[in-house]
């Protein structure tokens, strides 16, 4: 059994950036996840969007710290060196109603100290917006939201924790976790791990893995949505757009890719029984709404689509032998605290991405405070992107060659998947049909070389 | 900055061809290039017979590079990355790297590329075992992958129907199922349909896919659950011309072959491959 300060229990985006953070101090830390490799679940499959933070209530944790990682977003992505845009958004009206909506969140972004955030004319959002359609009434414009790769900013935290010295240990499940006088034993898939803190990130499954130890207190339910990505031949518009509809509702919100494709959906909408399989109903909604907010959009130019899962955590209470949900969703990041060393990130769903090195940077600290650790003066927040290219195109719809596909592998890639998030290799208009063979090719070559 | 009159892009069927013909015209000055180590494209891995007189892909290869011209220049291994309005091309290649070439005509011969799945609204999740259907031909003929069974196929166009009498030959289940409400391919593919009895289920078409991490079965439009290992996507092509997107119609700009329309039948390329090296070559000497 192996011994560590901290173990972090999840490699998403949210555990990857705590492995990353705990690693400022002087504390020993091994990440466990259970996939084959960091960032398989909702780090995959999100909006991508770094939010200005005119959507959370005044006051609250979420606010505060959206606003604030916002600003801080360009020096992060600076450091890890992952490609963000600050694209702004438009939260689109076409009407009266929606209209009030728009200037709710206006005040309430105003309070939140949201920069630059105004209310603009529907002929405004469409000199900014050529995409917009002609009924556009009003917009919310916030220059300082952005776009990232989300799964690109998870792996490169990931990376950054490992060279900085944080152990990492792939394909593990944690089948159970003692609670010994001075720690925890976690029991995995493979070799036992001791450590005096726990961090759990285990996204979907946080509420389980607490539970392996407490009594439940929160608990997730899920939900689900779909998304459509499109060719880029579909021009993709120049800001993030949410359409405030007249009905009530959620709207449709078309994201332009840090990769320049049209990205649309969420649609919300329950699981329906199978977690991460997209639904007719849902991507039916993403077509036939994406004429109401985008002129000249081609339905038929779609390349790839797919689900994402949303934990929503609810506290819960235990009546006629079941846990049953108490009252509403909880609208704020829980951040769960049940005895000493022991911290649990539950339901962090919407901004959760925006403030995933911040919620990071929390629970190291915390764990730093209760094992007394002082500052780890070598930690080195940069990390170098994938910059090797060569001559060998072996993706000819995004062009990654030979050499940046072996240095995926060398960082880490295990499968063609794990390839494609670490250089964007078979995310074209083919999807990876023509290049999957060399791809997995190249994997065998270094599975054998490994052997 | 090396110079060509003709810059042909793509040593598929049109390719060699246009090559072929510009160079027999006696144009001294042509370029093929390929992304692939040898000519022949997508015949490579066409190991039915149906090319010209009874041929299979390689051979029909063969028989499109006789009398290959000695002046025509042939690079292999070259992806052209961009192609300029300045008549310029950016080619690069494990070989020699980066190189700009300009030239005077260019004759576009990329062939064409399948629709992927991810094109079509198929519900559920994202399991291994989806492929399109040329991209499992390529990997069963020229690398020796076999496909887990049973598999199922969507559309009974050519592609389909040729990849559901190979896998019949090696003895795994096919099912294939088309939309329209008739087999859509040529006469002579739909022989297999009959010869190995494989299920066509018509007027209907995959809505779900369910597994995983690997496919288990799909569910058609019908409400019909089908076992299915395998899912082969055969349901269309798409011309692969986004190379020449951003150039307009200039004269110097002749497209043959697939990407300038889907042909049904290898001559029907070959013979576009012709008229555009004839009329490059044409331009060249100025007597068009």
């Amino acid at each position: 059994m192996k011994h560590y300060d901290v173990a972090i229990i999840g490699g998403g985006v949210l555990g990857c950036f705590a492995a990353r953070n705990v690693r400022r101090w002087k504390l020993s830390a091994v990440l466990v996840e259970g996939a084959e490799d960091v960032c398989t679940g909702i780090s995959k499959a999100n909006t991508a969007i770094i939010y200005a933070g005119y959507d959370n209530q005044v006051g609250s944790l979420k606010a505060k710290m959206t606003v604030t990682e916002n600003a801080s977003f360009d020096r992060l992505c600076g450091e890890l060196e992952v490609p963000f845009s600050r694209c702004g958004s438009l939260m689109v009206s076409f009407g009266p109603r929606a209209e009030t909506v728009l200037k709710k969140k206006l005040a309430q972004g105003q309070q939140n100290g949201v920069p630059e955030l105004r209310l603009i004319s529907g002929e405004q959002a469409r000199e900014l917006e050529p995409m917009l359609t002609e009924g556009a009434t009003a917009a919310l414009y916030a220059p300082s939201t952005g776009i990232v790769n989300p799964w690109k900013l998870g792996i490169a935290a990931y990376e950054n924790a490992v060279e900085n010295g944080c152990e990492a240990m792939l394909n593990t499940q944690v089948l159970g976790i003692r609670c010994l006088a001075d720690g925890y034993v976690l029991e995995t898939s493979e070799e036992a791990v001791s450590c005096k803190a726990v961090l759990n990130c285990a996204g979907l499954y946080a509420d389980k893995v607490q539970e392996m130890l407490f009594a439940p207190s929160v608990r997730l339910f899920w939900d689900g949505a779909d998304f459509l990505v499109f060719d880029r031949q579909t021009p993709a518009p120049k800001h993030v757009l949410f359409h405030e509809p007249e009905e009530k509702g959620k709207g449709l919100t078309a994201v332009p890719t840090v990769e320049g494709n049209l990205m649309l959906g969420p649609s919300r909408r329950p699981l329906e029984g199978k977690p991460w399989a997209t639904t007719h109903a849902g991507m039916a909604f993403l077509r036939d709404n994406a004429p109401l907010l985008l002129r000249n959009v081609n339905t038929g130019q779609v390349i790839r689509s797919f689900a994402s899962v949303r934990p929503n955590p609810h506290r819960v209470v235990y009546q006629n032998g079941e846990w049953i949900p108490d009252g509403k969703s909880i609208g704020s990041f829980v951040i769960d605290n049940p005895a000493p060393g022991f911290y649990s990130l539950l339901g962090i769903k919407t901004p959760g991405l925006t403030c995933a090195d911040a919620l990071g940077r929390y629970l190291a600290q915390e764990a730093a405070i209760f094992l007394d650790a002082p500052r780890n003066p070598a930690f080195d927040p940069g990390r170098k992107a994938i910059h090797k290219t060569d001559s060998h195109v072996v993706c000819q719809c995004e062009q990654i060659t030979k050499a940046e596909v072996l240095e995926a592998i060398a960082r880490g890639a295990t499968t063609v998947d794990g390839v494609k998030r670490r250089v964007g290799s078979g995310m074209g208009r083919c999807q990876g049909a023509r290049c999957f063979w060399e791809i997995e090719k190249l994997l065998e070559d270094r599975n054998r070389g490994a052997l | 900055m090396v110079h060509f009159d003709i810059l042909i892009i793509g040593a598929g069927a049109a390719g060699i061809s246009a090559a072929k013909a510009a160079g027999n015209a006696g144009c001294k000055s042509v370029l093929l290039v390929d992304r692939k180590p040898t000519m022949g494209g997508v015949l490579h891995q066409c190991t039915h017979r149906g090319f010209g007189q009874r041929l299979n892909g390689p051979e029909y290869i063969q028989l499109l590079r006789k009398d290959f011209p000695n002046g025509v220049s042939y690079w292999p291994n070259t992806t052209v990355r961009t192609v300029s309005n300045r008549k310029t091309a950016m080619l690069s290649s494990p070989d020699y790297g980066e190189r700009i070439v300009a030239f005077e005509q260019l004759i576009l011969a990329t062939g064409c590329r399948e629709i992927p799945a991810g094109a079509l609204p198929i519900a559920g999740t994202r399991p291994k075992g989806i492929y399109t259907a040329g991209q499992m031909q390529e990997m069963m003929n020229l690398h020796g992958f076999v496909p887990e069974g049973p598999v199922v196929i969507l559309g009974s166009g050519d592609i389909g129907l040729i990849m559901a009498k190979q896998l019949s030959e090696r003895n795994i289940s096919v099912t294939l199922v088309e939309k329209g409400n008739s087999c859509g391919g040529m006469a002579r593919n739909q022989h297999c349909l009959t010869e190995f009895m494989i299920p066509l289920l018509c007027h209907t078409s995959i809505s779900e896919v369910v597994g995983e991490r690997y496919l288990q079965e799909v569910i058609t439009t019908d409400g019909e659950r089908l076992p299915c290992k395998t899912l082969l996507i055969a349901v269309g092509l798409r011309p692969e011309r986004e190379l020449i997107d951003s150039l307009g119609n200039p004269p110097w700009l002749h497209l043959s072959g697939n990407c300038n329309r889907i042909h049904p039948m290898v001559e029907g390329v070959v013979n576009e491959g012709i008229q555009a090296g004839h009329i490059a070559c044409q331009m060249i000497r100025g007597d068009l």
